[in-house]
Formats: C-alpha cells, structure tokens, sequence
C-alpha cells in the first residue's frame, strides 16, 4: 500500500499553523554543523512552530536572519511578538576542533610555560606506538613567562615582577596577537597577581582580548585550569565579533528583548557573559538536547531516564536522575581521536554530562582482522551517505542494514522526500560482509543491527552503573532520526521499564532551549577534612559565590524574588581518592551538627550510590560549588484530540511489511502506524512500526504502546 | 567435559561471528564496569589517580580472555600466570562459591610487593567456571622506608603467600590482621581489598547475568574461540616477518654497578624465541631485580604493540611469543633477591628488543626514551597532618622511524603526572619550575623527544622524607639506524650531583633538582630536514651550539634570532 500524507488534526500540533491574534512567542535556535533549525512556541496555547535551514558557515547569521523571517512568516508573527530568544551553537566547538581561533599567546608563572604541552604524561592509547598528541593551542613561541608565585597556602612568596610585564610588550605586540591567556600557579586561592596581569594586560594592550584562569576555572590541577583558560581566549574574539553581529542583525529583524545562549550546563546566559566565557557553550547543542528528554519526561511523569540521541555518525546518552541530568566538568573538546579519553584538550566547566559513541546511521560495517564484524567508528556521513542513499556510497552502514530488515521504509525516508535503494545496499551488504564471513544477506544485516545496538548498550550499561544506578528503573527516551529505530532492543537488553518516542523527535531537541533557566554554576577549591569550627569556613565561601551568582542574575534580568540557589560540594572520606557530589540543603553550616546530620547525610548518600559507606571515617570537603538560577520557563503543549472509544489503534495503521524479529523466527508481516492518525488514549501491541516524517520506531514483540496526550508513544516492554 | 568441547572445530561461533564479537565485546564492559567501581571506591590516589591496577577477566584454566580498557599492559599478561598458580594450590573442585583468593608474593606475582592479585571464581550451576581478577598496587606493605636499597626482600615488607582472603563468603579475619598489623596505613590497604572484593562481586553478578541471557552453561567455547582467533592472527603477522637471528645488548643504569641486557631473538615461522643469555646476574646492589613474570610481560609488550596494537589484550597473542632467561641472571631473579624497583629494569627491556627487531618492524619501533622518574615526600606537620605525595614525571620518549619523539610522557607503562598544585596543596614544598629542557632530545631524522627539569623545594619548618629514582643517569636512552642518543639526566641536591638515593634527609630551604633525559633519535642525522631544526632552534627545543654540533646547522646572519 503506498504510503500516503495524510495531515491530521494530530499533526497540526506540530505544523505551521497560523494563529489570528498576535500571540507572545519564545523563540530557540541552534547553528549546527549542517542545519540551523528554529523552534517557536506560543506562550499561553504551546503552539510550535518549527523551521530547518542550511547553515551558513561563513556568515552563520546570514541563516538565522532568512531562516527568521521565514519562521515568522510561517507562524504570522513579528519580530517584536517575541519575548525570549535563546539560542545554542556549535561554532564554538567547530573553531576548536577546526584550529580556526584567534592567534592567542599565554602567559604564566616562571618555570611552567610548558605544561601546557607536557599535560598530564598520560597516553591515552596504551599500545598504539604511533599515538598523536593534541597540538596545544598556543605555540611555545607564544607561551612567556613572569616572575610571581603564590604557594599552596595561598601566600605571596614572590610579588608579581611588572617589569616582566613590561619586557613582554614588545614581543606581544609584535606577535600580533588577538588574544592573550593568563594562569598563575594557585591562583584559584589567591588571585591578586593574575588580577595585576590582567589590568595591566587591558592598560597596555587594548583591543586584546584577556581571559584569567581565576575567572574563567577556578579549580585546582594547573594543567586543567591552564587549558580551559587557553581554549577560552582562543574563541573569544570570534565569539565576541560573531555574537555582536548576531543582535544587530536580530535587532533589525524587530527583535527587541534579551537574547540568551545556552550553556553547556544547560543552564542560559546573557551575551556578554557568554562572550566573556564562551567556552562554557561549547556543548550548549547536546545540552538542549537533554533538557528536552527532561521535559519530555515531566510531561509523561518519568524521571529516571536516559536520553539517547542516535544521528547520522553518533549516538549520544545521558543519564537523568529524579529529573536532572547527570553534570560533569570533566570535559575534552577537539579530541584527536573522536571517541577517545584523554585525546582531547581539557575544558573544566559544569557540562550535562553525554557520553558520545561512534554508532549512527552512517556508521560503516566492515570485517576486522580477526573476522570479526565491526560497526564505526567511520561514518558514511551525509556524502556519500549510505549505501542505500544511491550517491556513490558502497560501504555498508546501519541504515543499510536497518532498510534490508524492514525497519525502514524505502518510499517514506524523510517523509518521502528521499527514497532509499535496496537494490545498493543489499549489494554493500552481501560483497563486505555476508560473503567474506559466510552469512546469508539477512544474517549479516542484522549482524550489523546487533552489533551497533550492543556497542550502545555496553557503553550505556556501564555509565549508568558508573552514577550507582540500575538499568532496569529507567526509562530510554528516543531521539535522532535513528533513535526510535534502535530503542527497543537497547532497552530490552537493558531490561529497562520502556521506552518514550517523543511526538516530532526532530523538533523536540529544539524545545529543550524553551525550557532552560537563566543559571550559573559556580566552583571554588576547598580541601579541609570537616571540623565543626571549619565549617563557618564554607559559609564564607558560600557567601561569596552566592554573591557572585546574585549579581550575575541580576544582569541577566532575573528578579531577586525568582533568584534560587542550591548550595552543593565535594565529600568524601578522609583518605579516599574519588569524591561524590552532596547537596547541602542548608542555608548556614556553622549552624549544621557535623556529626549528627553533615556526616550521617554524607554516608547515606554515598552508600545509595555504592551499598556501603565507612563511618568510622572522617569527611573531607575538595569542592563548594553553587547554582544560582531563576525559574525554569514553563511551557505548554499543544494537547491531541482524544480518541473516541469507538476508535481503535487499527484506524492509524496505514498497511503493513515484513519486518524481521529474531524473537518470532524471522521476517513477519508487521502493521505499519502512520504517526499522524494516532489519537490520545489509543493502544496497541508490538511487533509494530510507526512512520513519521523524521523517523520510525521498530516495536518489537511483548511490547504495548500508549498513544499519550500529545501523542508520544509510551512503550512499555513485557519480561517473562 | 569441556576438553571435548575444545576439540570441536565447528563451534558455533566459527558459524556465528556476530554473536562472538558482541560476546567478546561485552565481556570488555562487564571488566570495564568492575574497573570504573574500583576506581570509584578505592582509598589510595595510587589506584583511584595513577590507576595503578588492571581487571581481568580469565577462564576457568586460568587464561586470560579480557582486561578491562585502561589497564596497565603487564598487568595483563602477569595475572593469569599467578591465576594458574593459585588455582595449581587452590584446585577447582575445592573452591567454594564465596571464596576470593589473593597472594603478593613477587615470584608469583607481578614481582614485588606493592601489587596484590585478587581472584574471585564465578560459579554457575554449582561449579566455578571463570575469575575475575585484579591485580592492584596498594598504600602500603611495610619493610623499610627506602625504596631501591635493599639487601633481600624480606626487608621489603610482607608477603602474602597463595591464600583466601574469604572462605565461602567471609572474610579470613587472621588474615585481613595479618596485613593490617604489617603496614603503615591499614585503613588505606584494608578499605582498598574491600572495595575490590566489593567490585569483583558486581562482576560476578554481570557474568552471571551474560551466561543468562546468552543461555550458556559456561564460557570454555567463547574462551577457546576468543584464543584461537586471536592466537592465529599473532601467527599470522610474525609469519610476515622475515625468518632470522637478531641481536641486541645495552648497558643499561641498574644501581650502584651498571647493568647489561642481552637479547637474542629468533624469528622462526609463526612464533619469537627471545633468550637473555647474557644478561647481568642477579644483584643485592639495588632492588632492581626482576622476577621472570615481569620480564616475560615485559617482553611481549613491544611485540603486541608493534603487531596487534587494536587487538584487545588477551592470553591467545601471547602463545606464540617464547621467552627464556637464564635463572639468576637480573631478569629471572631468584628468592629472596630484593625487587621492590625493578621498573628501573623492566622499563628499559623494549630498548633491547627494539634494538635487536627494529629492521624487521617497519614503523612500529621506538628508539630509547627518558624513563620515569618517581619522586616523593613524607613526613608529619603541622598544617598539612602525615602526608606522602608522590608525583610521576617523565623524560622524553624515543623518536620513531618517521615521527619525533613525544615529550615527556609515560612509556612504556602508563600513569598520569600529580599536578604541581596538587603537590604543593598536600606537603610544605615549592617546584621551582617544571618545564623543557634544551638539547636533551637525541638528534636523528626524527629526534627523541625533548626531556624536562624540575626542581623541589622544601618550604616548611622542618626535615622531611624524600625518595627519589632516576634512570638513564650513566647509560644513554639510545638511537636506532644512525639516531643519536638522548642526553642522560642528573639529580643535584643543593647544586650537587648525587647519585645514591636512599631515603633523602629533605631540610628546610634545601633543593632537589631532577634534569631528566631525552628520548633518542631514529635515522641517521644528516636525513633531518633543515626546516624541522630551523623549528627546533625557533621552538626552544635545542640551541644554535646544539644544532651546529649535532646537525652541523651553520645559521646565515640574516636567521639570527
């Protein structure tokens, strides 16, 4: 039965509808590598409307100006209806990996230019010979050194030499720099010399941009902070002359409220904070991307979940507990090798902690030496793209597979806008992989289908175990245009509750920007074993980041009565290497029994996480960090008519294929949904393939689907 | 039973390598799981920061079938020897579900004290049928408080010989005493065998759950497919190699009294014979004397690298690598000869390998690096409590036959450098710098690369314990085809040069400055391009005397820096 476009009043919900009256809009946009996609939603009816665009590369604001115009076009709205305009970019970590940033210079304390080169002395490949190592950012050339030094206690034992300062500004001026990086040992503790630097440094150097480790990192481990620092002032003139342009060209657009950017904590800021510390952006995509599985999870009333994201070359996974995403601020960007540890620089900043496998559609299967069928890292990528695509690609991919099995529909790939070849990927499949390994043609696609799901789910398997949860209280949330394709055996092999496949996977990564809160995250080193007299310590150290994180809500527009701040720091016991995250739910310590309540609080929370914790030992405290936020936007979703209870599932099936299932012996004839007659309340039972324009879900045998209120699928899975 | 199963050719893997690859893979993540646990859990910054400690997962013979991704190479090829001879006290039928066994003992182990092996059996259907183990190196033994002068080991601290640490579940408390009693830092050791019996367990609940859901009894069909693949592949590559006889010797530093190495390696058909006849004997002049298990894994490690670098590790690419050294010499060592630094000789074991196999390697050998340096302080005071920080810098490492060598960074084990803030946070000291040092690296068409210099200094009230053990201070790192040698390093205390280390008196406003080697150079030197000095002498790397004597680089006036 060829497959129809048939739009429903369901999907109106997602379409480019008009409104009469003029409505107030928030709007997100995100630059891409390849798209910039918008996403605007009415305020009081949750109406969206969404808008894909190629990106622009050389002049990336030339896409969100037309794509704009075209959104507001769609949507009958004005520049000036929009209330809120967030947005998330990707240039950022392009310039990084790209080496397209300023010509940046760095200057240090006396004796440690270099350890911006010599990093950690750790390989990251331990029996790869031939190992590469990031080039630094900043050449030795232009690495100088002054004469300072405070020590570990914070002391001055060696006053900064200005005359130093002095020598160098012939050279920097020479070198012809656009941006200086500036690190002092300790200055985490004490920043006075880096504070003299930098004002003379802005004295005598204007138009060069400054970043300071003290402000930019402030946590112990030199080579870290130096790092993040670095990679900070290397994109920061560009982010500077980049985010300037962008709101003079959204001014003249009509816009004339605040503009946000998302931060890779999820959290938004204002442009001049995100121009002074652009490298806090870098993951501000992926970022949106988790705070929509976090929406899409309050709307569905799960919080245990863990988002995933399967594109074309990756599949990204998150972890999100009691509705909050799991943070990090171990982060590597610009890795050498994509999906090594320790191949990449260092940025210590909060981050929604993904973790990133090479497992897409596009991922390329090939035979190992061992003969062995291995899935990636390589990707087919968009050119030539799979097999299947018909644009010269002949290695075989996991969309090859995914079409050969069923899954996909080869007349409604994007909605139909492209078809795919079987006749191509059948080839691919059969020449590299079922005749060298001996296979049949079908055994070798589902190999392939195996073999990616099982590096997803190993990856996901120990991340979870990683944060001292179990698999099987979560739920996997589905997105990617791949994402759906692949969640039900991820999930089933998880043994996890279900799965969600969130109406309009495509958009829904977008809304993520809609629901972020203006927030910082702020981090101060502090190593103490825990006395009772040392804790009024800490509440100076909370004073003074609750301080700093006021006055930044405040430029951000944030009124004191919305401002919130939730006090957090690093315990562990006394002796032990690895600390865990405690929040303090307290608004002065020294007022806290450390006994009867700090501790007891630590060592329950640290044995939810591991079973046990040693009590007879002491606490000690590495880290006080603080957010300080203002409220979370609400938003609303258009809700889909209910079905009648004279209307069952069976309407919505709009034919049916032979799908392969392992589980039921082979290729079985499967009823085929089209997404868009689903009504609210509708149930039915797997095996099942649902088709929407962006992707398709695979359901598979003891499986029920719940058709929810906005049309999410709810997949529930059955265990013996 | 299962050796029935081994004789079959037609295993179902050989019909379904798909199911094989996403087994094998899985059995990675199960030890990756119980990798990131022990991390997570432990006490000592030696196994949670340095990750001085692998998992490995080995069958019920004993063999090893998969480590986890981090672990340290030689870890990997020792604990399943000391896995067999465990199970040779211990047999299969006696072990009880519940029982976890363990020793230290060098000659049985990794070779010196430090590194327990644990080793829990899996047991499925009342019968163990795999182990999961762990080798670590924890806080503390005992023994002496110096670190390479030693007389035997018996002064080195305790030994733990074959034994269980738990009988059917509980803890052998004499035991758990025993090691307690005889170390400095019980709390540290003790919570560290805990925490890795607490890991080995989410790893027998994982195997348990895999053989589940794969509907298997046991894991001998995977292990012997796992090994024989992996087996013939190694075949295949040493079979490329051409046939021969290669030969190589080298002073190396030892202690007190240099050191030889003498390797000759045969090359026949599918498998390497590597002989050290020739080699120093044994030595009470330094505990740098290695236990066979070091030197075989030391052994294989260059050739895993060199041929199956992306293979994961696994006890089938050791079967056709044959090592012999003669008893007593200083690779084989005897009991009770003293061990505890026998990296300073282990390390240097890929310099005499790669010097005799090099011709035959292509682009995967590695001319002579600049060896670790481990330095440390101890002490007690006020403001800073008992403190032991210890910090693991490096020299440069060796160039290879088409790429410069790396600057400073760990070979060939791995570990990661304390951070200077770090160090000063946790003991009164001050590094003066910790940067480059010029005209180290061995000149060649690649050069080694670039050593580095750091200086400590005692800023607090009083004495404390400083350790520290250089290499590569009288015998050069040296080059391959023509490349030259790394320049040696230096160790001055107060400006002087010093060459005995054992515990330093560290007083107030003294110095210690540790100027670590080059790595060499590959090719000869005259192949260098001009430009790459012309960068070296832009880059700081080397100075114009060095570029003129080493490279015969004449600058014309107008290049003058």
């Amino acid at each position: 039965m060829p497959a129809q476009l048939n739009l429903s009043s369901a999907e109106l919900a997602f379409s480019l509808s008009s409104t009469s009256r003029r409505g107030r809009y928030r709007l997100g946009f995100d630059i891409g590598g390849t798209f910039t996609d918008f996403v605007l939603i009415e305020t009081d009816s949750g109406q969206i409307t969404s808008y894909k665009t190629l990106t622009t590369p050389q002049d990336p604001s030339k896409a969100v100006i037309a794509g704009l115009q075209e959104l507001l076009r769609n949507a009958q709205a004005a520049g000036d209806d929009i209330e809120t305009a967030i947005h998330g970019t990707t240039l950022i970590t392009n310039a990084l990996i790209e080496r397209k940033g300023a010509k940046t210079a760095l200057i240090t304390t006396k004796g440690f230019r270099d350890i911006l080169e010599m990093a950690k002395e750790m390989r990251y490949d331990i029996y790869d010979l031939l190992m590469v190592l990031p080039e630094p950012l900043v050449p030795r050339l232009l690495r100088y050194e002054v004469a300072e030094r405070v020590d570990g206690r914070g002391r001055v034992v060696e006053p900064l030499a200005v005359a130093d300062l002095v020598a160098l500004k012939p050279h920097l001026e020479e070198s012809d720099i656009d941006a200086v990086a500036v690190c002092f040992l300790h200055s985490f503790t004490n920043p006075e010399h880096e504070q003299q630097a930098v004002a003379w440094l802005k004295n005598e150097l204007p138009g060069v941009s400054v970043s300071v480790s003290s402000e930019v990192a402030p946590e112990i481990r030199e080579y870290e902070r130096m790092s993040t620092t670095v990679c900070n002032a290397y994109v920061q003139p560009l982010t500077e002359r980049y985010l300037t342009r962008l709101q003079r060209d959204l001014v003249d657009s009509g816009f004339r409220k605040q503009l946000y950017l998302m931060l890779s904590s999820g959290g938004i800021t204002t442009v001049e904070t995100a121009a002074q510390f652009p490298v806090r952006l870098i993951e501000s995509g992926p970022a949106a991307g988790v705070l929509a599985a976090v929406f899409y999870g309050e709307k569905t009333g799960v919080s245990n979940l863990v988002s995933f994201d399967m594109g074309g070359t990756t599949a990204k996974m998150c972890v999100i507990k009691d509705g909050r995403p799991i943070m990090s601020d171990d982060f590597e960007v610009a890795r050498v090798h994509r999906f090594k540890r320790g191949s990449g620089l260092p940025v210590r900043v909060p981050t929604i902690e993904l973790i990133e496998i090479g497992a897409g559609g596009g991922s390329i299967a090939r035979v190992d030496e061992l003969g062995l069928l291995k899935i990636g890292p390589e990707s087919a990528s968009a050119d030539p793209g799979p097999a299947c695509y018909g644009q010269g690609g002949v290695q075989p991919t996991v969309t090859d597979a995914d079409l050969l099995l069923g899954y996909l529909n080869p007349e409604y790939f994007l909605g139909g806008r492209m078809s795919l070849g079987r006749a191509a990927a059948e080839r691919a499949v059969q020449s590299k992989l079922a005749e060298p390994l001996g296979m049949s043609l079908i055994e070798a696609a589902y190999g392939i289908y195996q073999v990616v799901n099982q590096n997803m789910i190993s990856a996901t398997r120990v991340h979870v175990a990683e944060r001292g949860a179990d698999p099987r209280k979560f739920t996997l949330i589905a997105f990617g245009g791949a994402g759906p394709v692949h969640a039900h055996q991820i999930a089933r092999e998880l043994k996890m509750q279900g799965y969600i496949c969130p109406a309009g996977a495509g958009v829904a990564s977008a809304l993520g920007f809609l629901t972020a809160p203006v927030a910082f995250e702020f981090a101060r080193t502090h190593i103490a074993h825990l006395t009772q007299e040392k804790l009024e310590d800490l509440d100076v150290i909370y004073a003074e980041l609750e301080r700093e994180g006021r006055a930044r809500l405040a430029e951000a527009g944030v009124p004191e009565e919305q401002m919130s701040f939730v006090r957090k720091a690093d315990l562990r016991h006394i002796g032990q290497g690895h600390e865990i995250v405690v929040e303090l739910p307290f608004d002065q310590l020294a007022d806290v029994a450390l006994d009867d309540v700090l501790r007891p609080l630590f060592y329950s929370e640290y044995e939810q996480i591991y079973g046990y914790a040693h009590r007879h030992l002491g606490v000690e405290i590495t880290t006080c960090r603080l957010t300080a936020s203002g409220l979370r936007p609400q938003i609303n979703l258009e809700k889909a008519e209910t079905a009648t209870e004279s209307l069952s599932a069976a309407q919505a099936i709009k034919g049916e294929r032979p799908v392969y299932f392992r589980e039921l012996g082979g290729f079985v004839d499967t009823p085929v949904y089209d997404r868009y007659q689903l009504r609210a309340g509708m149930n039915f039972a797997g095996p099942a393939i649902v088709e929407e324009r962006d992707s398709t879900a695979v359901i598979g045998p003891d499986a029920d689907v719940h058709v929810d209120i906005y049309t999410n699928l709810l997949v529930t899975l059955k265990y013996e | 039973m299962h050796q029935k199963k081994r004789k079959s050719v037609m295993n179902q893997y050989v019909a379904d390598p798909v199911a094989l690859e996403i087994q094998w893979q899985r059995l990675i993540s199960i030890m990756d799981e119980v990798d990131n646990a022990t991390v997570r859990t432990s006490f000592s910054t030696i196994v949670g920061e340095s990750r001085d400690f692998a998992c490995i997962l080995v069958d019920q013979d004993g063999s090893s079938l998969c480590q986890s991704s981090f672990s340290p190479p030689n870890f990997c090829v020792v604990l399943p020897r000391t896995a067999k001879a465990l199970l040779a006290k211990f047999p299969l039928h006696t072990l009880q579900e519940g029982d976890v066994l363990c020793t230290n003992d060098p000659w049985i182990g990794t070779g010196h004290l430090p590194d327990y092996v644990v080793l829990t059996p899996v047991f499925v259907g009342g019968a163990p049928i795999a182990f999961i183990g762990t080798v670590a190196h924890l806080a503390d033994v005992g023994g002496h408080r110096g670190d390479i002068e030693a007389y035997d080991v018996f002064t080195e601290g305790i030994r733990v010989p074959p034994a269980k640490l738990y009988r059917a579940g509980r803890e052998n408390e004499l035991l758990f005493e025993i090691i307690g009693n005889n170390c400095r830092v019980p709390d540290m050791v003790l919570g560290d065998l805990r925490a890795i019996v607490g890991t080995h367990q989410i790893g027998v609940r994982r195997l348990q759950e895999f053989l589940t859901d794969y509907n298997m009894d046991d894991i001998a069909e995977l292990s012997y497919e796992i090994h024989t693949r992996s087996e013939r592949l190694m075949r295949e590559r040493i079979e490329a190699l051409p046939d021969g006889v290669y030969e190589f010797g080298l002073d190396i530093d030892g202690y007190i009294e240099i050191v030889h190495l003498h390797a000759k390696i045969e090359v026949r058909g599918s498998d390497i014979y590597v002989d050290y006849s020739g080699t120093s004997p044994q030595t009470r002049l330094g505990a740098i004397n290695c236990v066979y298990n070091t030197t075989y894994a030391s052994t294989l490690y260059p050739f895993k690298c060199a041929l199956v670098p992306g293979i994961p590790n696994n006890e089938g690419l050791f079967r056709p690598v044959h090592v012999t050294a003669p008893e007593g010499c200083i690779l084989n060592c005897t009991d009770p000869y003293p061990v505890q630094a026998r990296a300073k000789t282990t390390n240097n074991i890929n310099q005499a390998l790669f010097g005799a196999v090099w011709p035959i390697l292509g682009e995967h050998a590695q001319a002579g690096s600049g060896s670790i340096w481990p330095f440390s302080v101890s002490g007690e005071l006020e403001g800073y409590g008992a403190f032991s920080v210890h910090i693991l810098p490096h020299g440069g490492r060796g160039a290879m036959r088409n790429m410069d060598g790396l600057p400073p960074i760990a070979f060939p084990h791995n570990s990661s450098v304390t951070s200077t803030e770090i160090m000063e946070t946790e003991a009164p000291i001050l590094m003066l710098h910790k940067e480059f040092l010029p005209d180290t690296a061995g000149a060649g068409r690649s050069r080694g690369g670039i050593g580095q210099v750091i200086t400590f200094r005692n800023i607090g009230d009083e004495s404390i314990a400083a350790r520290v053990r250089p290499d590569k201070m009288f015998c050069e790192p040296p080059g391959i085809d023509g490349g030259q040698p790394g320049k040696v390093g230096e160790v001055r205390f107060n400006g002087e040069l010093i060459t005995r280390f054992p515990s330093l008196e560290f007083k107030p406003g003294d110095e210690i400055e540790m100027r670590m080697p080059g790595g060499a150079g590959f090719g000869p030197v005259s192949e260098r391009p001009l430009e790459s000095v012309r960068r070296d002498i832009e880059m700081g790397y080397i100075t114009l005397a060095h570029a003129a004597s080493e490279y015969g680089f004449v600058v014309e006036s107008d290049e003058l820096p």
